[in-house]
């Protein structure tokens, strides 16, 4: 084979994986970058009025919410995950969310726990009546842990809930 | 690394998608036979070309004072790494050492090696110790030295094989394996058998061959352009470092503990295992363990389970290459196609850890100022956090099939010149290749597979 057959072949190769790439993909993607870029600081914000402001002040939350976003979505669906006796009532479960939506979870609990999601790093008190709420948008990629604080010190499974957050 | 996943890590990947796995293993079929027509027909690799820093550059950068100045730094970071692990907190994820030996010293020397070449000599701590005690002794002596053993030629590669399975016992097995304490005793046992190892059978020669970090990261830095020789650091082809290795006795039970103890590290998050896995710690468990224990034992037969099937496989393509004829025998085959599994190992790793370097290894920022876990704030960056919005969910998993198809082209690359040096009839070197090729295309075809499988 000469020199140029070669190089044909390789370029011929490149084209066939680029096409078969751009037909593979689905057609919706937009690639991580605008998800990606999103300020961590507008996250901090969000999540933290989100998780410790609502358990307290829910409607004033909601109004500062509305503020920053001038045509708000639809109100997301609310997860619930209820604790008893230091167990997920019905396992721990994912809660697939798509990068980018608002996320809303309630935990309720019959004892006093702290509800920690890792990665966002959002922490929520809970207490029998006083259910922990976290409201926060979906900026990182990726799969993230809520774990029972109580249950890690008392030894036990602290796995809560699992936060999956796919690409969109 | 399953218990770091779920002690230190605070964001796990998500598996790729079907139709990304669908076109990655298509890719890595057309890669293969268009690499197989159009690869050059004469080796190549195994032609010498190094050529020197220019400037005197080479010179300096390999020169007496720099390498004093890293084996300090080593002997130093060593020092950190036993102290914070004893004295320090023992929270896995609030103590320096840790996160430094299983992210900073085991995964970000992975592409420091592969750029700019066997870093991890300089820096080696044992090596700088047992040169630095031999300058000493000589000193103080003022005579000769008594002569080190001769390094048994049985010996091969098989303690830095063993050194290896070793890390991946207690960074996969051993349940308590991140326990600061206990990395800082593992790392004073290791630096004990090190130094009684140098003595027996001299520091240049147990560094070479039986040191397993020296002879893992010497492995990843023959992928590098960069070599340092006869005191001068010089530049060479990339893969020719690896054509260049000498196999010896063990290494191919080198390559298949580095491939194997990724592919349990990507499996044991996987449903096959996890459905496996109660059924053999139960049957431990009935056997009088406790079930830390049973769970323990489980992990390590699922270890050595991965470990032998890598190492079947790969057999597996050197018998089929000698039925193709040649005269070779399968223990001279097998050794001569051993360092093309090189850059495939270094894919899975790369891969399937990618993330946690890129994440966890930020938090060595605020570990550096706080070692210990009590609360100073050396460096000022105690208060840093990580940042999870550096690589999204796309771009990793485009990362990772790009690692992985890079390392297969690399992989088909070195067996495709190895073949033609050793076979003198050109047709048989491609009848070889047929066998070498599927080799290659099961493990990156099982890597694909392992990404496919991360917390699903």
């Amino acid at each position: 084979m000469s020199r140029n057959q070669r190089i044909a072949l390789v370029v011929a190769a490149v084209v066939v994986a680029a096409v078969a790439f751009v037909v593979a993909q689905p057609g919706d993607d937009e690639d991580a970058g605008p998800t990606a870029d999103t300020t961590p600081a507008q996250t901090q914000t969000d999540s933290e009025t989100g998780a410790q402001t609502e358990g307290e002040t829910g409607g004033a939350d909601t109004e500062e919410q509305t503020e920053q976003q001038p045509a708000p979505p639809p109100e997301p669906e609310v997860t619930r995950i209820r604790i008893t006796g230091g167990e997920v009532a019905g396992g721990a479960k994912d809660i697939r969310v798509e990068s980018g939506e608002v996320v809303r979870i309630v935990v309720t609990a019959d004892a006093a726990d702290e509800i920690h999601l890792h990665g966002y790093d959002i922490t929520g008190t809970a207490a029998p009546g006083r259910p922990a709420r976290f409201r926060f948008r979906a900026n990182l990629e990726g799969a993230f842990e809520m774990e029972s604080h109580v249950a890690a010190d008392a030894g036990l499974d602290p796995l809560v809930a699992r936060l999956v957050v796919a690409p969109t | 690394m399953t218990l770091i996943a779920h002690g230190l890590v605070g964001r796990s990947d998500l598996p790729i998608p079907e139709w990304l796995f669908g076109w990655a293993a298509a890719m890595v079929l057309v890669v293969s036979f268009v690499a197989l027509a159009v690869l050059w027909p004469e080796p190549r690799l195994e032609r010498e070309r190094w050529r020197p820093l220019p400037g005197g550059l080479g010179r300096v950068l390999a020169g007496r004072p720099v390498q004093i100045a890293c084996g300090a730094i080593g002997v130093f970071l060593l020092g950190v790494v036993i102290y914070a692990g004893l004295r320090g907190t023992q929270s896995p994820t609030a103590n320096f050492t840790p996160t430094f030996v299983y992210v900073i010293f085991w995964l970000a020397l992975v592409p420091v090696s592969l750029l700019f070449g066997d870093v991890f000599r300089a820096f080696n701590p044992w090596r700088a110790i047992g040169r630095a005690v031999g300058w000493l002794a000589g000193r103080i002596s003022r005579s000769d030295l008594p002569a080190p053993l001769s390094y048994p030629a049985g010996f091969g590669h098989w303690p830095a094989a063993a050194g290896i399975f070793a890390f991946a016992v207690m960074e996969l097995v051993v349940s308590d394996g991140d326990k600061p304490e206990n990395v800082a005793i593992a790392a004073l046992v290791y630096s004990a058998l090190t130094f009684v190892a140098m003595a027996l059978y001299g520091v240049e020669s147990w560094i070479a061959r039986g040191e397993a970090f020296s002879v893992y990261f010497n492995l990843i830095s023959r992928l590098s352009p960069v070599e340092t020789r006869d005191g001068v650091v010089g530049l060479r082809r990339p893969l020719a470092g690896l054509a260049a290795l000498e196999p010896v006795s063990g290494t191919v039970a080198l390559l298949a503990v580095m491939i194997g103890s990724v592919t349990f590290d990507g499996a044991s998050v996987g449903s096959l295992w996890t459905g496996i896995a109660p059924d053999i710690a139960g049957f431990f468990a009935d056997a009088g363990l406790s079930p830390q224990r049973a769970l323990e034992l489980t992990f390590l037969v699922g270890l050595i389970g991965a470990i032998l099937l890598v190492y079947a496989f790969y057999q597996l393509g050197v018998v089929g290459a000698r039925s193709v004829g040649g005269g070779f025998s399968t223990g001279r085959l097998a050794r001569a196609f051993v360092h093309s599994l090189v850059p495939i190992a270094v894919a899975y790793v790369a891969a399937h850890y990618l993330t946690l370097l890129l994440f966890q290894g930020q938090s060595i920022a605020f570990l550096a100022s706080d070692p210990l876990g009590d609360g100073s704030d050396l460096f000022g960056t105690a208060d840093s956090q990580i940042d999870y919005s550096l690589l999204g969910a796309n771009a990793t998993w485009y990362c990772w099939v790009g690692l992985v198809v890079a390392g297969h082209v690399a992989a088909l690359t070195l067996a495709h010149d190895r073949a033609l040096a050793l076979y003198d009839d050109a047709k048989l070197a491609v009848r070889s290749q047929y066998w070498m090729l599927a080799v290659m295309v099961g493990f990156t075809s099982l890597a694909l597979w392992l990404l496919s499988q991360v917390n699903s």
